[in-house]
């Protein structure tokens, strides 16, 4: 009996220090480099979970906080190309292969597999990161990725094609902080 | 043992707690609606399509001749077309403040608009309202006047103010509705306008079908509420095209700032219908460059 509890106190205590790491507020930047017009959108609630122990990965933004600088332009952006109102999250879901071994203070090159989907489309892709594990205990991750509009079915009309381009790069930032056992 | 079990019970809630994906939660439960109409105007009346802060609204306006002179006058084309320019800037993402020129009567107007209320997605707010108010002067010279018979400046004012009412019904469906009205201090018979009454009263209806991703059939009818006036009635299609919203229609009259389309000079449609042409482009203004 008593030893069961040790076992279970010892639990406890690797999942109080669990190597879950979290974050609210990442950074998402797309960037669109067409002939005629280059922008960019980004959003500061990059939701993130990145779990060294189990190896998952897990990411959305709610693409409504996605801001171009144009209030009318990130409207069009919502209601004609990423239909915001049915699909409105970017989410990423997968693992990391080969599991790294994160050395305090150095940027080691991760590469993550798994599910992309936005736009109520999903697809298995590859994505190269970085892992930085930080002095106060913190994991700060850097990875950026080519997304084709119509790999996603989001349509790009012979007319626009100047304005906007096919190839959209994603980059991501985030500091995760360690979960903290409730 | 009981408590051990409940213990392990807690104990593999919270492993399979940790193991899961992330909730998926939007940041802003109360999301506006977006795109009750294309643009910040919609044939000739303003619509509650509101500039965010820092964000410009240019939009060229254009009203030709009757289409009843076939292609000799290429449709209406030669007969010289009422132009107007206005810009409009965001003061905050509710105020905005514009100002434009119509060729017709070479009229001024400054006006503003205010977003009361805005659509959600989630009907929390049913509908989106909006306010606009304005004054213009007519600042054609009438220099072929003798000089004691030209309007003085007191003759020249006109004033407008609308309530604009909106709701997008469905995904291809938005509506409308704009109480409007207009004053003019002396509605001299010189001016380009049908009316001679001051004080004008109507009824702005807007409406939009959406057709394909990026273009929608509009309509405008603007009966007159305190005159004989013939009411203002415009059908039309809506084209986005990246940056630019572009809007050609056919339309009664040439008017195309509020205080004219409700002082008249509408024809019959069928008859007096005439082509016209919008080119909306937004412009965002005072941000870093990279």
């Amino acid at each position: 009996m008593r030893r069961f509890l040790i076992l279970i106190v010892f639990f406890f205590h690797t999942e109080a220090f669990s190597q879950e790491y979290l974050t609210k507020d990442g950074e998402v930047v797309f960037l669109s480099k067409a002939p005629l017009n280059e922008f960019e959108g980004r959003s500061n609630s990059l939701n993130g979970l990145v779990n060294l122990e189990s190896n998952l990965l897990d990411f959305f933004v709610d693409l409504n906080t996605l801001k171009t600088g144009i209030g009318l332009r990130d409207r069009h952006m919502r209601e004609n190309y990423l239909e915001t109102d049915q699909f409105p999250f970017a989410e990423f879901t997968g693992k990391m292969s080969p599991m790294p071994t994160l050395v305090l203070g150095s940027k080691t090159a991760v590469n993550a597999q798994g599910k992309f989907k936005i736009h109520g489309v999903e697809r298995e892709i590859e994505v190269t990161g970085f892992l930085t594990l930080l002095q106060n205990g913190k994991v700060e991750l850097h990875a950026s990725f080519e997304v084709l509009l119509s790999d996603y079915e989001i349509p790009l009309p012979k007319l626009v094609f100047y304005e906007l381009a096919e190839a959209q790069t994603v980059t991501i930032q985030a500091i995760l902080s360690q979960k903290k056992f409730p | 043992m009981k408590k051990v079990i409940l213990l392990l019970v807690v104990l593999f809630a919270v492993v399979i707690r940790s193991e899961a994906q992330l909730e998926r939660k939007l940041e802003n439960e109360n999301q506006p609606v977006d795109l009750i109409f294309h643009a910040p105007r919609h044939i000739n009346l303003l619509t509650v399509e509101h500039l965010e802060k820092k964000t410009m609204h240019f939009a060229i306006m254009h009203t030709f001749g009757t289409l009843d002179g076939g292609i000799e006058n290429l449709f209406g084309l030669d007969n010289g077309a009422n132009i107007q320019f206005s810009f409009e800037f965001g003061l905050s993402d509710k105020i905005s403040l514009g100002a434009s020129r119509s060729s017709r009567d070479k009229f001024y107007n400054i006006y503003g608009r205010y977003l009361i209320l805005e659509q959600t997605q989630n009907n929390s707010v049913p509908l989106s309202l909006s306010f606009a108010a304005g004054g213009g002067i007519i600042s054609n010279p009438y220099s072929f006047l003798p000089q004691n018979e030209r309007p003085q400046f007191t003759d020249r004012l006109a004033y407008f103010g609308q309530v604009m009412l909106a709701r997008k019904f469905s995904k291809k469906i938005s509506v409308q509705l704009s109480p409007m009205l207009a004053y003019f201090t002396n509605p001299l018979d010189i001016y380009q306008i049908e009316g001679s009454q001051n004080f004008y009263l109507g009824l702005g209806f807007s409406g939009k079908y959406k057709v394909t991703d990026r273009s929608s059939l509009t309509l405008q009818y603007i009966p007159n509420l305190n005159s004989d006036l013939q009411s203002n009635f415009g059908i039309g299609w809506d084209v986005e095209a990246g940056g630019h919203v572009f809007q050609m229609y056919f339309v009664t009259s040439q008017a195309l700032n509020e205080q004219y389309l409700l002082a008249g000079g509408n024809g019959v449609p069928g008859e007096e219908f005439r082509l016209g042409f919008n080119v909306n482009r937004i412009f965002a203004l005072g941000q870093k460059k990279k």
